[in-house]
C-alpha cells in the first residue's frame, strides 16, 4: 500500500469549509490597503500615487480616489507611506457593480 | 412453360438491343431505344429467374439439335442455383438500362459500347443457362471479349488500355484453367452434358477429381477476385464507364463464385473436407486483404473494386464452410450455408452496383474521382446522397438492411463449427469467423469513409462546390435502393425461395429448421440462436421516432435563438481543417504496416530549412503492389525469358525452315510406319 | 441580469430564480482573453482538493454549450474579440460573465491598438472579482456571489481605517 495513502489517513480531511466558515490560510493573504486620514496628508497622497505601479490611485477635489479593482496589493504605497497605509485583511471584494470597487478617502487638510 | 421460355425472351431483348444499339447507339433516340430493349429483357431476367427458385431445375433443351459450329450442341438448362444469379442479373440490368441514357453521350464509341454491353448480358445468360460444358465455355469467353470492350469505352485516355488488358490477360488465364478442369471432369465422365457429368461424378478418381477442383477454384477465382487473383479489380474498375464498372462488379464477378458453387456442389463434389477448408480459408484471407487494401484508396471506384473483393472473399468463405459442413454430414448447415452465401450474392449485386452507378454520377457532376477532392455532396446532390446512403448503410451491414442479414446468417453458420466432430475443422471455422469479424469491422470504417469524405463536410475544392443534380440519373439507382430495402424486410420471402434452391442442390429440405415461424430467421439448429429481420426493421424505425416525439412533446414555448455552431471561436471554417481520407484510415496504416510496405518519399526545396519555410515540400506516400511486384512480374520475366529463348527458332533463314518441314515429315512418316 | 440600485424588487426576485436555478449547480467555462495565465493556476487550484469546488455544486466544463457561467480572465485584447463574442453567443441563456483579476477590471492596461484594457468593452460583465491574482478563496467568494448564495461585501467597505468597516 503507497506511503501517501496512509500518511493521507493520517492527515484527516484537508478541504477548507470556506464559505460556511471562515478559512485558517485567509489571514495570511495580501490584500489591499486601508488608509488613515488622519496620516494621510498631500504630499503622501502625491508619493504614494506615483509610487501606485496601475491607475489604482489618483487625486481629485481633495480626495485620493483608490478603485480596489485595479490595485494588485503590491505593498509599495505602504512602503512610501508606512503610517497612512494599513492591510485591510479583506479578500471578500466581489460585487455587481464595478463603481462600488472605486472608494474615496479624505486627504488631510484639503479642501472638498 | 418453364421458366427457360421466358429466358429465351430475355435473350432474345438482348439480341435485338445489342443490334439497335451497334446501328443506332450514336444518337440520342437509338441509345434510348436501346436501353429501353435492354431494361425489358432485364425485367423478364428476374422474372425468369425468380421464378426458376421456386420451380426447380427444368430439363436440358438443346434448341438448333445437330452439331453447331463449336463442334457440339447448344445445351440449354436453367437450374435453381444459376437462377438466384439470373434474377440479380436481371435487376442490375434493369437499374443500368434506367442509368445509361441520362449518363452516356452520344458519341463515336457509344455505339460499340452499347452492343459489347448487351452482347456481354446474353452472354452471361447463356453461362448462367447453360446445360452442357461447350455452351459453358463458349459463352464464358464470349462474356470476357465483351466486357473486354465494355471496359475499353474511352480507349485514348491515360490508363484505359492498361486497365482493360489486365482484366483480359487475367481472364485468359483463368479461362484456360476452366477449360482444364472441365475437361478432367468430362473425360472421366466421358459425357459433356453437365447434368450427366454430375450424375456421374463418382468415376472421376480422386486424385482427378482433388485436381479439377483446384483448377477451377483458381480459374474462377481469377473471375471473382479471390487473392492474389484479383488484380484486375482496381485496375480495370476506374477506367470503365460507372454502369460498366457497376455490371462488372454485380455479375461478371458473381459468375466467378457461380462457376466455383458449380464445381463445389454440382459437378465435383470432393469428399474429405479440404477443399472446403482451401476454399473458406483463401475467401477469410481475401475478405480481409481486399478491405484492408480499399482503405488506402482515394480513388473512389478503386475503393469499391476493393470492396468487392471483399465480398467475395465473404461469399467464397461461406461456400467454403458449406462444404466443410457437407463432408462432416452437418446436412442442414451446409444448406444452411449455401443459403447464406446465395442471399450475400443477391445482396451484394443490389448494394455494389448502386454505390458505382452513384460514383458515376458524382465523376461526370465534379469531374474527378478523387475523395480528396470532394465533400459536402450531400447538399449538392440531396437525393444521390440519399440513394448512396442507403447503399452504405447495406454494404457495412447495418441494420436493418439487407447487408446486416446476410452477413448475421453467415456468421451465425460459421459460428456452429463445433458441430462437426473434428477439433482442426472447427478452429479453422472460428478462424475464418474471426477474420470475417475484423473484416466487418474494417468495413464499417471504411464505409463511414468512403461515403463520410465525398459527401459530408465542406466541399474542399471548387469543382465539389459547384456540382449540381439536374439532369442526373436517379430512376436506376433508386430502384436498386429499394431493392436493398426489400431484400432485407422480405428476408423471409428470400429464404423461403432460396432454401428451395438449396433443396435442389443438397437434397435437405430446410423449412421449419430456418423459418419456424413467419418471421423468424434460425440457424438450422433450433437451440443456437434466432433473428427476425422484419421485426428489427420495424423496430428500429420505432426507435428512431422515439427521439422525436420527445422532442415534440417537450420542446420549450418560447421563442428560441439560433446561433451559428460552436466552432471553438476560429474565424471561419476552411475545407482544409477537415479529415483528408488518407488521413482518416491512417491508423490503419500505422497498424498494418507490414502489409502495406509504404514508402514515402519527401522532396524539400533546400535541407537547410527543415520546417520547409524554404519552399514547397513535395510528399508522396505509396503502398507497395505486393501482387503485382512479387507474383505476377517474375512470372511476366519468366515467360519472357522463355519467349527470348525461343526465338532462335525463327532466325528468319529459309535453309531452316526447310529443314524443319523436312524433319517434320520424317517424323510423320516414321510415326505413321509404326 | 445586472440590476440598478432602483429595481431592488427586480433584483431580489431574479436572484431568487438564479439562486434556485444556479446555486445548487452551476457549469463554469473559463475564458482567457490574453492574461499571464496566473489568474488561471488560481482558478485551476479550485478543483485541487484544498479548495474543491464541486462540493459547493461548480463544475467546470469546457463547452460554452453546456456552461452557464464565463468566467473571464485577462485585459481582452483586441485579437481575441471574435472568439470572445463567439463564445459568449454559444452559451444558451440564462447566463451569467464574471471578470476576474485587475486586466480584466481594466486596472494594468490602457486601451490601445492592441488591447481593450477591459472586459467590459466587449462582454456585458455582471460579476467582478479583483486581484493579482485573485486567491481561490477570493474566486469562492466571487462566484458564490454570482449564483445569490452570497453578499456582496463591497459596497460596505471604505478602505478607512479605522472607519466602519476597513
Amino acid at each position: 500500500m503507497p506511503l501517501w495513502f496512509i500518511r493521507g489517513l493520517r492527515r484527516g480531511v484537508v478541504t477548507t469549509r470556506y464559505p460556511a466558515r471562515p478559512d485558517a490560510s485567509a489571514t495570511a493573504l495580501p490584500t489591499p490597503p486601508a488608509f488613515r486620514p488622519g496620516k494621510l496628508t498631500r504630499e503622501l497622497a502625491d508619493r504614494m500615487i506615483s509610487v501606485c505601479p496601475g491607475p489604482a490611485l489618483s487625486r481629485a477635489d481633495g480626495n485620493l480616489i483608490f478603485d480596489a479593482g485595479a490595485c494588485t496589493a503590491c505593498g509599495r504605497c505602504a512602503l512610501a507611506a508606512p503610517d497612512a497605509v494599513t492591510p485591510t485583511g479583506e479578500f471578500e471584494l466581489a460585487t455587481t457593480d464595478r463603481a462600488a470597487l472605486v472608494k474615496m478617502i479624505p486627504i488631510l487638510g484639503e479642501e472638498r | 412453360m418453364n421458366p427457360l421460355v421466358v429466358l429465351y425472351g430475355a435473350g432474345g431483348a438482348w439480341l435485338a438491343a445489342a443490334l439497335a444499339g451497334l446501328l443506332a447507339g450514336s444518337s440520342r433516340p437509338g441509345l434510348r431505344a436501346c436501353c429501353a430493349l435492354s431494361g425489358l429483357g432485364g425485367a423478364a431476367a428476374a422474372a425468369g429467374g425468380g421464378w426458376s427458385l421456386w420451380y426447380g431445375n427444368t430439363p436440358v433443351v438443346a434448341p438448333g439439335g445437330a452439331a453447331t459450329i463449336t463442334g457440339g450442341p447448344l445445351q440449354l438448362q436453367m437450374t435453381s442455383l444459376a437462377g438466384v444469379f439470373v434474377a440479380l442479373l436481371g435487376v442490375v440490368a434493369v437499374a443500368i438500362a434506367l442509368y445509361a441514357p441520362r449518363y452516356h453521350e452520344p458519341a463515336r464509341g457509344t455505339a460499340l459500347y452499347l452492343a459489347s454491353y448487351n452482347v456481354a448480358l446474353l452472354a452471361c445468360l447463356a453461362v448462367l443457362a447453360a446445360g452442357g460444358m461447350v455452351t459453358f465455355l463458349v459463352a464464358w469467353e464470349t462474356m470476357s471479349l465483351a466486357c473486354y470492350l465494355v471496359i475499353l469505352r474511352h480507349p485514348r485516355r491515360d490508363e484505359t488500355a492498361r486497365g482493360a488488358f489486365w482484366f483480359l490477360a487475367l481472364s485468359e488465364i483463368g479461362f484456360l484453367l476452366v477449360v482444364a478442369a472441365f475437361v478432367i471432369v468430362s473425360a472421366k465422365t466421358h459425357a459433356t452434358q453437365l447434368d450427366v457429368m454430375a450424375a456421374r461424378g463418382h468415376l472421376v478418381p480422386g486424385g482427378w477429381r482433388a485436381a479439377a477442383f483446384l483448377l477451377a477454384l483458381a480459374g474462377f477465382g481469377f473471375k471473382a477476385g479471390l487473392v492474389p487473383l484479383h488484380v484486375w479489380l482496381p485496375e480495370a474498375h476506374p477506367v470503365a464507364p460507372a454502369d460498366g464498372s457497376a455490371f462488372l462488379s454485380g455479375v461478371v464477378v458473381k459468375l466467378g463464385v457461380y462457376g466455383i458453387a458449380l464445381f463445389a456442389f454440382r459437378l465435383d463434389p470432393v469428399s474429405g473436407a479440404w477443399p472446403g477448408l482451401v476454399t473458406m480459408g483463401t475467401g477469410a484471407l481475401t475478405a480481409a486483404i481486399g478491405i484492408l487494401y480499399a482503405l488506402r484508396e482515394r480513388d473512389i471506384k478503386r475503393f469499391l473494386a476493393y470492396s468487392t473483393v471483399e465480398n467475395t472473399g465473404i461469399i467464397v468463405t461461406a461456400l467454403g464452410a458449406a462444404m466443410v459442413f457437407h463432408a462432416s454430414r452437418q446436412t442442414a448447415l451446409y444448406a444452411f450455408l449455401l443459403i447464406a452465401g446465395l442471399y450475400h450474392v443477391a445482396n451484394h449485386g443490389c448494394y455494389k452496383t448502386l454505390l458505382f452507378l452513384e460514383a458515376g454520377v458524382v465523376e461526370h457532376t465534379t469531374g474527378t474521382r478523387d475523395m480528396d477532392r470532394l465533400g459536402g455532396l450531400v447538399h449538392r446532390l440531396p437525393r444521390s446522397a440519399v440513394i448512396a446512403f442507403t447503399g452504405t448503410l447495406g454494404i457495412a451491414a447495418l441494420p436493418p438492411l439487407n447487408g446486416f442479414v446476410s452477413e448475421w446468417l453467415i456468421f451465425q453458420g460459421l459460428f456452429q463449427g463445433f458441430r462437426t466432430g473434428s477439433h482442426l475443422t472447427a478452429i479453422l471455422i472460428v478462424l475464418a469467423a474471426a477474420t470475417l469479424g475484423l473484416t466487418g469491422g474494417l468495413a464499417v470504417y471504411a464505409f463511414v469513409r468512403g461515403f463520410g469524405i465525398p459527401y459530408l463536410g465542406m466541399p474542399r475544392t471548387r469543382q465539389a462546390a459547384d456540382a449540381r443534380e439536374e439532369g442526373q440519373p436517379i430512376t436506376g439507382p433508386a430502384l436498386l435502393a429499394v431493392a436493398c430495402a426489400a431484400l432485407a424486410v422480405g428476408a423471409p420471402v428470400v429464404l423461403t425461395a432460396l432454401s428451395r434452391t438449396a433443396r435442389t442442390v443438397t437434397g435437405t429440405a430446410l423449412g421449419p429448421l430456418l423459418l419456424p415461424g413467419k418471421l423468424t430467421v434460425i440457424p438450422a439448429h433450433a437451440d443456437f440462436s434466432a433473428f427476425s429481420p422484419t421485426y428489427l426493421a420495424v423496430f428500429l424505425v420505432a426507435a428512431c421516432a422515439v427521439p422525436v416525439l420527445i422532442f415534440l412533446a417537450g420542446r420549450p414555448r418560447a421563442a428560441s435563438v439560433s446561433v451559428p455552431v460552436w466552432d471553438g471561436g476560429i474565424v471561419r471554417f476552411r475545407p482544409r481543417m477537415q479529415y483528408s481520407a488518407m488521413t482518416f484510415s491512417a491508423p490503419t496504416r500505422v497498424t498494418f504496416d507490414a502489409l502495406y510496405r509504404p514508402t514515402v518519399s519527401v522532396l524539400r526545396a533546400s535541407d537547410d530549412d527543415p520546417a520547409g519555410r524554404s519552399g514547397p515540400v513535395h510528399y508522396d506516400a505509396q503502398v507497395t503492389p505486393v501482387f503485382e511486384r512479387y507474383l505476377y512480374r517474375p512470372v511476366v520475366r519468366a515467360v519472357e525469358w522463355l519467349a527470348d529463348a525461343v526465338r532462335p527458332m525463327q532466325s528468319g533463314d529459309v535453309n531452316l525452315y526447310l529443314l524443319y518441314v523436312f524433319a517434320v515429315i520424317l517424323l510423320a512418316y516414321l510415326l505413321g510406319a509404326v | 441580469m445586472n440590476p440598478g440600485p432602483d429595481e431592488t424588487a427586480t433584483a431580489t426576485r431574479l436572484r431568487a430564480q438564479i439562486a434556485a436555478q444556479f446555486g445548487r449547480s452551476l457549469h463554469i467555462r473559463t475564458l482567457d482573453t490574453g492574461s499571464c495565465a496566473v489568474c488561471e493556476q488560481e482558478i485551476r487550484l479550485l478543483s485541487a482538493p484544498h479548495y474543491d469546488l464541486h462540493r459547493l455544486g461548480f463544475f467546470f466544463t469546457p463547452a460554452p454549450r453546456h456552461a452557464d457561467l464565463l468566467l473571464v480572465t485577462g485585459p481582452m485584447v483586441r485579437a481575441f474579440t471574435l472568439a470572445a463574442r463567439k463564445a459568449y453567443e454559444a452559451m444558451p441563456g440564462p447566463k451569467v460573465v464574471v471578470a476576474t483579476g485587475a486586466c480584466a477590471l481594466g486596472g494594468v492596461y490602457r486601451p490601445d491598438p492592441f488591447v481593450h484594457g477591459t472586459v467590459d468593452a466587449v462582454l456585458p460583465v455582471d460579476v467582478w472579482i479583483p486581484g493579482c491574482p485573485p486567491s481561490p478563496l477570493a474566486l469562492l467568494n466571487g462566484l458564490g456571489v454570482a449564483v445569490g448564495r452570497l453578499a456582496e461585501k463591497t459596497p460596505g467597505l471604505t478602505f478607512i481605517a479605522g472607519g466602519d468597516r476597513s
